[in-house]
């Protein structure tokens, strides 16, 4: 076994998070982790980088006891992680991110040679075209990533641990990052993948441990577990049906929303759609395709959005979050934590703050009716009521997500729900919840529309599909002519094998 | 010639244009006279950088970082100060222990503020109240005369008429620091750590030690520049430059320093400094008074704060658009 941990457990404060934990990975293999949020994946991942000390057990590498105290010792130790929070400084280009927090960097260095080798571990992972001297901030997210896991090669890491990297990127990336983790396996590189994708366990994976509540509950081969099995160990029960049934009855003709000759520049550019009242319609796209651009757009969050945009036939102006809100838009973010919830606020104010003036008398807030609406807000998004105090920073990310659903039931008449990647970082658990949901404000009589890259997701749930390239509408299908094969054929504009 | 303008106003190049554009305008309010380009008058601009240059670098670098060293000018009270008294005898005595003070006093605020965790801005606040309290008690609060004025004397003998061993000292500080920043992976590390500390420490750096250098360095810097001005003036003040920050963060921000932490270079801070400089000299050339100075300071800072303006871009793409008749 190249690294092997042995009865790891971790306290913080009362709770135990990982009880006599074992997890070990050989040369050449690639270990997929799976658990819900909470299971304690990350607390494992951050005891092996050094990140967190272990309250007991060991680590051994190569049947050697391993002293891991900080990140440093770690890297000394072929240790090398890619995590779900990017570890780039935004301000440096991409050479010298590349070479960041590197022990083996001499102190004054010729960056010559250092330009060389990081341009070849760039174009292992499919950055051919990147300059090196670009500021990383200016990066897509997904492009970011691949940074990150040239980072890695160049580090000569034996032990890769990969936290959750395809949740963010598009399918052509997440090929490349399969490409490359594939090599690495090849080059005898021990991998632990974490994902939240099952089908990437079976599709990359050579074997599986599922934590829940902090145990391990399974270790098996790929080979020897299937799908519902694994969802069984990680859940602890059988899933229900992940996806709602779609409404019976077709929604109404009526379009409830239309857009004509949307644009965005450099990412969108003029698309037209429309979407009914009742239903859901997926924008499904790789990332760069310009989807999240022109849901945000229609929110009023782009300032720089032209064309045409009605609701129920009337005009709803561009680029103003405010008069958006007015015609009865309302949107959840895909970065939940920057724009969705307030964190540090708890579960009760951030249900209440969109909608205080409800609660006013002369300025003066009423507490009583404040903690009533709340509860029934809290329970209208399966939160438990008795939780209204906690902190939302405290809550898992389906939770906040439901939180983020119930923000935007303010009393007002059922509008158009605008939602980019609304299960990003959600466990298969909460995902059903959330999917429950969306398809409550559907019966409820809102006009969902939702970006997503997920293309599971898209299947499983659209009424409606538009697919974009490039900033153009390749097509707009109904459910039952939604077919994986068609997707991935109009978004990515190749033939799919 | 749009663009030829954006980039001479980018944050890189921002300070070089700031100090063309004020050559030029004290030049014009000179016009003629001659006064503004004698020798003199440059010897003068550079003297001034060296009483300034050294504190707004050691500003800088904390901006870089992104904390904030409001303890400078208690610290460079004190330098000066010690250097004095216990110079009084052999000044390279005073030297060693004035720096030997510094370094201390940067590293104990930087220990403090990277393993307690604290904002830099509450501690070095009370290391300046501390700083200047300990210099009242040493000088018994009133200006105490340094006996070696030979050398105050060599200190700022012009040299090729515009240097003196005092401004060359603060250059070779400013040398030293573009070195390291430009070629050595501390400064890789720094302006990492002032981009995304988190980020960087889970890259690897060891962005707590990197904090706690830079108050060292900061420390050191402010004390090299108390030796220097005490001993060019032949005396130390418990009230000397004690409003010494303003122009010191004031020079690092127009030197391109991002407030926000993890961009800006030592030569653009140097640019930034004499940007202000040249604005005094040339307002004291025209007659004007100090409060001039102040206002003509405060004006550069607001254009710089619109400059990078979010808001201002969002505007401006709104306008373009809307001439383009989109």
């Amino acid at each position: 076994m190249l690294l092997s941990a042995r009865g790891i457990g971790k306290h913080y404060g009362p709770v135990e998070v990982l009880r006599d934990v074992s997890l070990s990975v050989r040369a050449g293999e690639i270990r997929a982790l799976c658990g819900e949020n909470g299971a304690g994946k990350s607390t494992l991942v951050k005891i092996i980088t050094g990140n967190q000390p272990a309250d007991s057990g060991e680590i051994t590498i190569d049947g050697v006891v391993a002293t891991i105290r900080s990140p440093a010792d770690a890297q000394k130790l072929g240790i090398a992680l890619v995590s779900q929070e990017l570890s780039l400084a935004p301000n440096l280009s991409v050479l010298d991110n590349i070479w960041l927090g590197n022990e083996t960097v001499p102190l004054w260095h010729r960056r010559r040679a250092l330009a060389e080798r990081a341009r070849a571990a760039l174009d292992e992972v499919g950055l051919e075209g990147l300059r090196l001297d670009r500021q990383v901030g200016t990066l897509g997210i997904g492009r970011q990533q691949l940074v990150e896991v040239a980072r890695m090669l160049t580090r000569d890491a034996r032990i890769l641990i990969l936290d959750e990297p395809t949740a963010t990127l598009s399918d052509v990336e997440i090929a490349h990052v399969f490409e490359a983790l594939r090599r690495l396996r090849a080059r005898g590189h021990a991998i632990i993948y974490i994902t939240h994708r099952l089908g990437e366990v079976f599709e990359v994976c050579d074997s599986v441990s599922v934590l829940r509540n902090g145990a391990l509950v399974g270790d098996a081969a790929t080979g020897a577990i299937d799908r519902a099995g694994l969802i069984s160990a990680m859940l602890g029960r059988e899933l229900g049906e992940l996806y709602p049934p779609p409404r019976a009855a077709p929604a109404d003709g009526r379009p409830a929303l239309s857009v004509r000759a949307l644009a965005v520049p450099d990412m969108v550019h003029g698309i037209d759609f429309s979407a009914r009242a009742g239903s859901l319609t997926c924008l499904a796209g790789q990332i760069g395709s310009g989807v999240t651009e022109a849901l945000r757009a229609l929110c009023g969050l782009n300032e720089a959005a032209t064309g045409e945009f009605t609701i129920g036939g009337r005009r709803v102006p561009l680029r103003s979050v405010g008069r958006a809100r007015a015609a009865g838009v309302r949107f959840i973010s895909e970065n939940r934590a920057g724009e969705g919830i307030f964190l540090r606020l708890t579960i009760a104010e951030n249900l209440l703050c969109g909608q205080l003036r409800r609660f006013s008398r002369g300025g003066l807030l009423r507490r009583r009716a404040m903690r009533t609406i709340a509860g029934e807000l809290a329970a209208a998004v399966a939160v438990r009521p008795a939780r209204l105090d906690v902190v939302a920073a405290d809550l898992s990310g389906g939770n906040q997500q439901k939180l983020a659903f119930g923000r935007i039931i303010d009393g007002a008449m059922p509008g158009v729900l605008l939602m980019n990647e609304p299960t990003r970082g959600v466990d298969v658990g909460a995902r059903a919840e959330i999917y429950r949901l969306v398809r409550r404000f559907c019966d409820e009589g809102w006009c969902v529309v939702m970006a997503s890259s997920d293309l599971e997701e898209v299947m499983g749930l659209a009424d409606e599909v538009i697919t974009l390239y490039r900033g153009r509408v390749v097509r707009q299908v109904g459910r039952a002519a939604v077919t994986m094969h068609g997707l991935l054929a109009d978004i990515t504009q190749q033939q799919a094998a | 010639m749009m663009a030829l303008c954006r980039n001479a106003f980018a944050r890189d190049l921002r300070p070089y244009t700031l100090l063309g554009i004020v050559i030029v305008i004290v030049g014009v309010i000179d016009h003629g006279t001659g006064f503004f380009f004698r020798g003199a008058t440059l010897f003068s601009i550079m003297q001034i950088f060296a009483t300034y240059g050294l504190v707004s670098l050691a500003v800088g670098l904390s901006l870089l970082v992104r904390e904030f060293d409001i303890s400078v000018a208690g610290m460079v009270s004190l330098a000066g100060a010690v250097a004095v008294l216990a110079g009084a005898r052999d000044p390279w005595l005073g030297v060693g222990l004035a720096l030997l003070v510094g370094l201390v006093g940067g590293a104990a605020q930087g220990l403090i503020i990277t393993r307690l965790g604290l904002g830099s801005v509450g501690v070095t606040l009370g290391g300046l109240l501390s700083f200047q309290g300990l210099t009242y008690v040493l000088t018994g609060n009133q200006s105490i005369s340094f006996d070696h004025v030979e050398l105050a004397l060599a200190l700022n003998a012009p040299i090729g008429v515009v240097l003196s061993v005092r401004s060359m000292i603060v250059i070779a500080a400013f040398v030293l620091a573009a070195v390291v920043m430009q070629f050595s992976r501390v400064g890789r590390d720094i302006l990492a750590t002032g981009g995304d500390r988190r980020a960087s420490t889970m890259a690897g750096v060891n962005t707590g030690g990197i904090v706690f250098g830079v108050f060292a360095a900061s420390g050191l810097l402010c004390a090299l520049s108390g030796v220097v001005l005490s001993y060019g003036l032949a005396a130390a003040s418990p009230a000397a430059l004690s409003d010494v920050l303003a122009p010191a963060a004031a020079g690092a921000i127009i030197g391109g320093v991002s407030v926000v932490g993890g961009r800006g270079r030592p030569a653009g801070i140097a640019a930034g400094v004499l940007v202000l400089c040249v604005l005094r000299s040339g307002l004291n050339a025209a007659g004007a008074s100090a409060d001039m100075l102040d206002i003509a300071t405060g004006l550069v800072l607001l254009l710089i704060a619109v400059l990078d303006a979010p808001e201002l871009a969002r505007r401006l793409t709104e306008w373009r658009l809307h001439r383009r008749g989109a």
